[in-house]
């Protein structure tokens, strides 16, 4: 009572110190039942080491000199010092028989060669960034060479969440012209890709800012913005007075757990460069590279390349999947440089994976191509077949018959294509 | 006239973005797991005190998933990252890259790496591409055995806890209360599963590993001939033969993986095929880690029950 008195609040004061060490002892015991599994799961190695070493010890006294020929596993130490800061690196090939109608191809009728062999670098720079670089060397007839096919600093954490990435890169165009040779479904690029930005689509120096647009949807939505070198790909060759700049928005949708969707637009803003040199009729006929200043010099933005693409997938059971994918892509010109002031074309492509070890499909192609003035349009249709010997190597067979604008021309051709890839291989992801 | 649009709308661009993060700021900790079972785990452990998503489909191989523009989303917000480590998600490194959340790079204390203290199996003495799709650290589907769970929820606790020290208490009694009541169900598993002690069995891939070893079947052949080779005529005639000889019980299969090869040795052997899974989701009424190998040992335990006149 006395003490009561003395201190009043020393009961209430009491009640919440009991109810402090309550929840004490019960945290206290919630960790010591964690730290027991924790002792637990560590004897379980402990035994297992021990059991290791035993057998080790046996194999040494009983089979010693094999045990001494045995490579040893590196110690972590040993690693670093034996190259653990070098990069990640992967060599992927991909050799492609090719038998065609077309006198025009300037690879030859019937061929095989190896189309491509790339090898790939990637790692940390530091915290903050990272380098890939993907060089291909080409075995083309008279021109064997190397291209750095990309080769970009990826520097992330900038203000607002924003990704920078800097060098060579795959532009964000629509889908397949982000892709690598190896990575196509079908064994070359669609003829709308080809035309308007090169047989392997457009590779480009210059520098890349993306970002997702935060909505309270929760949706997916990825912007990209890009910065090219002027002269590059089909549709803007030629001497570079202005940069290419690109756009591309991404948004992705699951309709089911089972199914997604995903949708992209892509804009592209040039210059039409006019050719250092064209080619003129000498009066007798023959052709020959006369040097070319346009009149009217060449105008802002001259090229303007509108695109979407679509991409649906539908996983089946026992890892069957369906998928289908479409991009579309039209250009507004000024016509200085081709003949078509109002080229477009699209793909539309389907595939059905129907076990591990098999896909097939078919790619629709329609163009109107740069050079060919009018609305004659090129058409195509490529059915395909690929056996999928592992995660690392695949063998694509493909028919295409295309018949060029005009109607006057058809081509017959059929592809044979290994691809075959050895050490650390990682697909960017789109 | 380029400029006159360019410039203000790159401002006005990066105000709406600084609005829209503000105003969607998460209140909770946002967990994202890489997998369906690894986010229920630890929703049991962060209950409401943190938000989690996941990323690979129950419904597909893990090995092979290919990461969607919203995983890239749910990574790039995310506070904490939640992975199986070793080899087991191919596709993580590039789904980071891709994300640029800076959090989850190296072995910070935002990327809980659940594989840390569990003894592995498998553990290659050699790395060639020859022996197929190897796992350069050992088998990395430990989680197959309920014992690793109680591991795995202790990391993720520790996890949380190392993140967000104020709640530590709470994470730690979640991983205990966890822990417990799979103890409990690890006894139930293991008393039905005596009765099928040494069951010769066949699996597809090596994915179960871990799973026999705890409830003591044993693995006399897989339906790939080396990890992640789709099987071959030359394979499956030797794999048929091993049946035969030592009158295998059943063939263990994930969902995702083709029924025509197991049903073609199937109607040669007689051996059933039974369906088992190690995500939570798949099927649909597995909507825990618990009620998902309840599952798993019931249906082995009746095809392998049904065929008890055959074991030898």
């Amino acid at each position: 009572m006395g003490t009561a008195s003395a201190d009043p609040t020393a009961g209430p004061n009491l009640v919440q110190e009991m109810a402090d060490i309550k929840r004490m002892v019960v945290a206290m015991e919630s960790h010591m039942e964690v730290l027991k599994s924790t002792v637990r799961a560590q004897n379980e190695i402990i035994e297992r080491q021990n059991y290791r070493i035993e057998v080790f010890e046996k194999k040494q006294t009983s089979l010693p000199i094999q045990a001494a020929a045995m490579p040893q596993t590196p110690s972590p130490a040993k690693t670093l010092m034996q190259g653990g800061f070098n990069p990640d690196i992967g060599v992927v090939g991909t050799t492609q028989g090719k038998l065609t109608q077309n006198k025009a191809d300037i690879d030859g009728n019937n061929t095989i060669v190896l189309k491509e062999l790339e090898v790939n670098f990637a790692g940390a720079v530091d915290p903050y960034s990272r380098l890939d670089a993907t060089l291909a060397l080409n075995d083309n007839l008279e021109d064997q060479n190397i291209d750095i096919e990309e080769a970009y600093y990826t520097r992330w954490g900038l203000p607002l969440g924003f990704t920078t990435q800097l060098g060579k890169f795959r532009a964000m165009i629509g889908k397949e012209n982000l892709m690598h040779a190896h990575q196509l479904q079908t064994a070359d690029y669609p003829l709308v890709i080809q035309n308007f930005f090169g047989e392997e689509g457009l590779s480009s120096s210059g520098a890349r800012l993306k970002n997702s647009i935060p909505n309270p949807w929760d949706l997916p939505l990825e912007f990209t913005g890009e910065i090219l070198r002027g002269n590059n790909g089909e549709s803007f060759s030629g001497i570079s007075r202005r940069p290419i700049f690109n756009t591309h928005l991404k948004s992705f949708f699951e309709p089911s757990q089972d199914t997604n969707l995903e949708l992209g637009w892509t804009t592209l803003f040039g210059d039409e460069n006019p050719p250092r040199t064209i080619l003129v009729d000498d009066g007798t006929g023959v052709m020959v590279e006369e040097e070319y200043t346009p009149a009217e010099g060449q105008d802002r933005y001259g090229v303007k390349v509108f695109g979407g693409d679509a991409t649906f997938n539908w996983f089946l059971p026992e890892g069957k999947r369906v998928m289908s994918q479409s991009e579309i892509y039209f250009q507004n010109r000024t016509g200085r440089v081709y003949d078509n002031n109002a080229p477009w074309g699209f793909y539309s492509l389907v595939e059905y994976r129907f076990s591990p070890k098999f896909s097939t499909g078919a790619r629709f192609d329609y163009l109107n191509p740069l050079d060919v003035a009018g609305r004659q349009g090129t058409t195509s249709i490529s059915p395909y077949f690929i056996f999928w010997q592992s995660e690392f190597a695949d063998v694509k067979l493909q028919y295409s018959h295309t018949v060029y604008a005009g109607g006057e021309k058809t081509d017959n051709a059929a592809f044979f294509v290994v691809d075959f890839m050895i050490g650390a291989h990682k697909h960017v992801v789109q | 006239m380029a400029k006159k649009i360019l410039i203000p709308s790159l401002v006005v661009s990066s105000f709406a973005l600084l609005f829209c993060h503000v105003l969607f700021a998460a209140d909770k900790l946002n967990v994202v797991a890489t997998t369906t079972t690894l986010a229920n785990i630890a929703s049991e452990i962060g209950q409401y005190k943190i938000r989690v998503a996941s990323i690979a489909s129950p419904k597909q191989n893990i090995h092979h998933y290919a990461p969607t523009p919203k995983d890239v989303l749910k990574v790039k917000k995310a506070d904490v990252l939640i992975h199986e480590g070793l080899d087991l998600e191919a596709w993580r490194q590039p789904l980071l890259d891709a994300a640029g959340n800076s959090r989850f790079f190296g072995d910070g204390k935002y990327s809980i790496d659940v594989s840390r203290g569990i003894p592995l199996l498998e553990i290659p003495t050699s790395l060639s591409r020859s022996e197929g799709d190897i796992h350069a650290f050992g088998n990395p589907h430990y989680i197959g055995d309920p014992e690793n769970a109680k591991i795995i929820a202790s990391n993720i606790a520790e996890g949380l806890t190392n993140v967000d020290p104020e709640n530590a208490a709470f994470y730690r009694k979640n991983a205990a209360s966890f822990n417990e009541r799979l103890d409990t169900k690890i006894k139930d598993w293991e008393a039905r599963m005596a009765a099928f002690q040494g069951a010769p069995v066949v699996t597809y891939h090596r994915s179960w590993s871990y799973f026999v070893k705890r409830f003591g079947l044993v693995v006399i052949g897989e339906v790939e001939p080396k990890p992640g080779i789709p099987p071959t005529a030359k394979h499956l005639a030797a794999l048929i033969q091993q049946i035969k000889n030592k009158n295998a019980k059943v063939i263990i299969k994930e969902y995702f993986e083709e029924n025509r090869t197991p049903k073609k040795i199937a109607e040669e052997t007689g051996i059933r095929i039974v369906n088992l899974s190690q995500a939570v989701g798949e099927p649909e009424n597995a909507k825990d880690y618990l009620s998902l190998v309840e599952q798993d040992i019931s249906l082995l335990e009746e095809a392998l029950g049904t065929q008890k006149g055959r074991v030898s």
